[in-house]
């Protein structure tokens, strides 16, 4: 297995005008606060200089950034770039995050499996109306010609998990220049990634990766033609109502079991949902309902979530997410005062393991709320912790609102129909399948073209 | 110390606020290091009467140029006399450096500063009456725009900053503009038009930067990218010093800006904000200032500024003060809820 770099890595600014070493640079630590790497962080004066460059280029032609984009999946997984080779890639980002390495290995080869097949992906969200490209005969008699909203996209990236970078290369894929804010946690998944596209023959001023200091992170976004902002509710709240950005906020997944259902036939499905990947994904359940006593369920979620013990996220062995010890705490202590009131089965006196070199695991919560509309159904946290609550088919769908998986475990027709039905809810997994299940050319919030491309008819003579 | 304690010539404010010091300013104070005797007294001059902050040693018709306020971002506004004996004297210094800086003489200025109570925008007046020929000027309101900022209309901010640079284009194009006096943010927002760029670096020779920071990464691209053929140069200024700190003339481009205070009237001193004990050569520390000039008296006043700690040139006194900057925040620490 790889070991940690030598010294800390230097993590450029991806310009474009080729990489920028900036004088202002930040450490970036691992879960144990040993720096790592030294991120350059670029004042808005370059993002602004960058954002006017991207968008006084043209795209390159379609099945030429296709192919480049599967080119650049094969090097992200397989090459040594910058200096880094995949294992040393997925070592870092694992110390960093705190994410088990065994996740993001699989999330690397998940990503390279994704782009390679990006233009499927795409495809499926183009309206059935509509032709690719106007010199389609199609146009001669009028047609919708699938368009791009803008030229410049921006996105302020996620740092839980390596996985929602598989997402924006779709923009690259539908010709929009595509510019990323890195997370203080995960600046070297993009950083690959970038470097990947542009090893693969992406010139420089079509992607770039722009790290930024806070106070100037919102530049990035207000400057593009569109924006994806990955974030809690602050972010939420703070572009809520932005028709140009789209918000990639809290998940609050959620398992709806009835009572026509045997839950046991299941526990392997609601125990994965829950901890899965590390429990840190937006697709982790973050509560489960339950016609009839959720005791039961609880002492076997206790008994199957007890089990893993806290480890190095750089251990092969390790599935609990780590965070620097006082992060950790921080968590802690919010969870412990959010659940005041509750019945905790499991955590209910802390769910921090020291590991003694400055990290420490997350442990799995378990509590339950004694009705539907608790408000701890909705507290997601960056590890495994379930909110279990009571349902009746008088609650209805209220109390499952605001989803971005719902994992019906039910053979109620007309409740999956309503389930459907409901707009906060983005997706409904009907039976036994995870909350965190995604494929490839699956929408995961809506599919990303449907914000980013528009149809405009065309007709010539 | 003789001249601000004396009964014949020291301020009311001053006098007055002596009977409450535990030291006697008049022998106890005798260098440099001693002024950390003093208290902060910054916070009293919201609420002074500005005829009691003139020392009377000036006598019965001294003779101020103006009334000048602190910006006002924490509270009500800190008020100070400006005196033509000290406007004259800092002048003097701050054109020496404009003239060692390669900023050509007589040319005609256009400032982008904060005008009305703010003393930046009378220095701009007297720096193009005296260096150059005469000043263009546009009304800029810092207040209104911190206001803005703080009820987070930073849409409503960018618009008003857009409207300045508007007018400024006006001047810009009609007039053999040589000199051009700005803000950072102001400059950053004139570098996103490039037929503005295109103007500054036909006519402007020289832009001279002020009221808040420049990073270094942003200088350095003026310097290389934006404005390659045109002289940048910082000043370190506040209200509370009545005046400013140019830039130091020479500084090699990889190299930090460094401001050198106007020694021995403005002294600065890079400080641990803790305990007020001075940094070492190279690190960062809180920027206190003191003024001791004829015409005034503030010692300790700490700024909200960063810096890193440089030795002064060759006969300054105190500490020249470098890369200055805000505190830098890169991510919300306190837990919110959602797993990104």
């Amino acid at each position: 297995m790889a070991g940690p770099p030598s010294g800390p890595l230097r993590l450029e600014a991806l310009g474009a005008g080729g990489s920028y070493r900036a004088r202002n640079r930040m450490d970036v630590t691992d879960v144990s606060g040993r720096s790592v790497a030294e991120l350059s962080l670029v004042p808005s004066l370059f993002v602004n200089r960058t954002l006017r460059a991207l968008r006084r280029t043209s795209p390159l032609p379609a099945d030429e950034r296709i192919g480049l984009i599967v080119r650049a999946a094969e090097l992200f997984a397989t090459s040594t770039l910058s200096g880094q080779s995949p294992e040393e890639y997925v070592h870092t980002v694992s110390r960093v995050g705190g994410v088990p390495i065994s996740v993001v290995r699989r999330a690397m080869r998940t990503t390279a499996a994704r782009l390679s097949r990006v233009y499927d992906s795409v495809q499926r969200a183009r309206p059935a109306g509509t032709v690719n490209d106007w010199r389609d005969p199609l146009t001669r008699t009028g047609r919708g010609v699938w368009s791009r909203r803008g030229d410049v996209f921006a996105v302020h990236a996620a740092g839980n998990h390596p996985g929602p970078h598989s997402l924006w290369p779709e923009a690259l894929a539908l010709g929009w220049r595509v510019a990323v804010r890195p997370s203080r946690r995960d600046p070297f998944t993009p950083h690959r990634l970038i470097t990947a596209l542009r090893t693969a023959g992406f010139p420089d001023d079509q992607v770039v990766l722009l790290p930024t200091d806070h106070t100037q992170a919102d530049s990035l976004v207000r400057g593009a033609d569109l924006g994806m902002v990955y974030g809690g509710e602050d972010i939420v709240r703070k572009f809520a109502g932005d028709p140009t950005v789209l918000i990639q906020g809290p998940g609050r997944s959620k398992i709806l079991l009835t009572a026509d259902v045997d839950w046991r036939a299941h526990l392997d499905t609601i125990v994965d949902s829950v901890s899965g990947h590390g429990g840190t994904g937006c697709v982790n359940t973050t509560a489960i309902y339950m016609e009839g006593d959720p005791a039961p369920l609880c002492a076997a979620l206790v008994e199957r979530l007890s089990a893993p013990v806290g480890l190095p996220p750089e251990d092969e062995e390790a599935v609990l997410p780590v965070q620097p010890a006082a992060a950790a705490r921080a968590i802690e202590a919010y969870l412990l005062r959010m659940a005041a009131g509750t019945r905790p089965w499991l955590g209910g006196d802390g769910i921090v393991e020291d590991l003694k070199d400055g990290g420490a695991a997350l442990r799995p919560a378990i509590h339950q709320l004694d009705r539907p509309d608790a408000p701890q159904a909705g507290v997601e946290l960056p590890f495994p912790c379930v909110w279990v609550a009571p349902w009746t088919p008088q609650d209805g769908v209220a109390p499952l609102r605001n989803s971005l998986v719902l994992n019906a475990i039910t053979r109620d027709d007309r409740l999956i129909d309503r389930l459907i039905a409901e707009p906060t809810i983005s997706n409904v997994y009907v039976g036994d399948h995870r909350t965190h299940f995604m494929e490839s050319g699956l929408p995961h919030d809506g599919y990303l073209a449907e914000f980013l491309m528009r149809s405009k008819t065309i007709i010539r003579d | 110390m003789e001249w601000h304690f004396g009964p014949e010539t020291g301020s009311p404010f001053w006098l007055e606020r002596a009977r409450t010091l535990e030291f006697d300013p008049r022998t106890d104070v005798k260098t440099h290091e001693d002024l950390k005797l003093f208290p902060n007294v910054a916070a009293e001059l919201r609420n002074v009467r500005v005829e009691d902050l003139i020392p009377r040693g000036y006598g019965a018709r001294p003779d101020a140029v103006g009334v000048f306020e602190s910006g006002g971002t924490t509270g009500a506004p800190k008020r100070v006399v400006l005196l033509r004996d000290w406007l004259d004297r800092m002048l003097a210094t701050s054109n020496a450096n404009l003239d060692a800086h390669g900023f050509e003489r007589g040319a005609n200025w256009l400032g982008i500063v904060p005008t009305g109570p703010h003393i930046v925008g009378e220095y701009f007046r007297r720096s193009a009456d005296t260096h150059g020929t005469r000043g263009f000027t546009i009304d800029l309101d810092p207040r209104w725009v911190k206001r803005l900022i703080a009820q987070g209309k930073g849409r409503d901010a960018g618009a008003y900053a857009e409207h300045l640079i508007d007018q400024a284009e006006f001047v810009l194009r009609s007039q053999d503009i040589g000199v051009l006096t700005i803000t950072p943010s102001l400059l950053e927002r004139l570098a996103q038009r490039d037929d503005l760029v295109e103007l500054v670096n036909e006519k402007v020779h020289a832009i001279r930067w002020g009221g808040t920071q420049l990073d270094p990464d942003s200088r350095h691209l003026y310097r290389t990218e934006i404005f390659p053929g045109t002289v940048l140069c910082g000043n370190y200024g506040s209200t509370m010093i009545l005046g400013m700190a140019g830039e130091r003339p020479g500084l090699p481009d990889p190299g930090p800006c460094v401001f050198d205070a106007p020694s021995p009237y403005v002294t600065f001193s890079v400080v641990d904000p803790e305990n007020l004990r001075t940094v070492g050569y190279g690190e960062r520390g809180r920027v206190l200032v003191s003024h001791v000039s004829k015409s005034f008296l503030l010692p300790n006043n700490l700024e909200r500024d960063l810096a890193t700690r440089v030795a002064p040139p060759e006969d300054g006194v105190g500490d020249s003060v470098a890369d200055i900057a805000p505190v830098a925040v890169f991510e919300n620490e306190t837990v919110i809820e959602g797993v990104y």
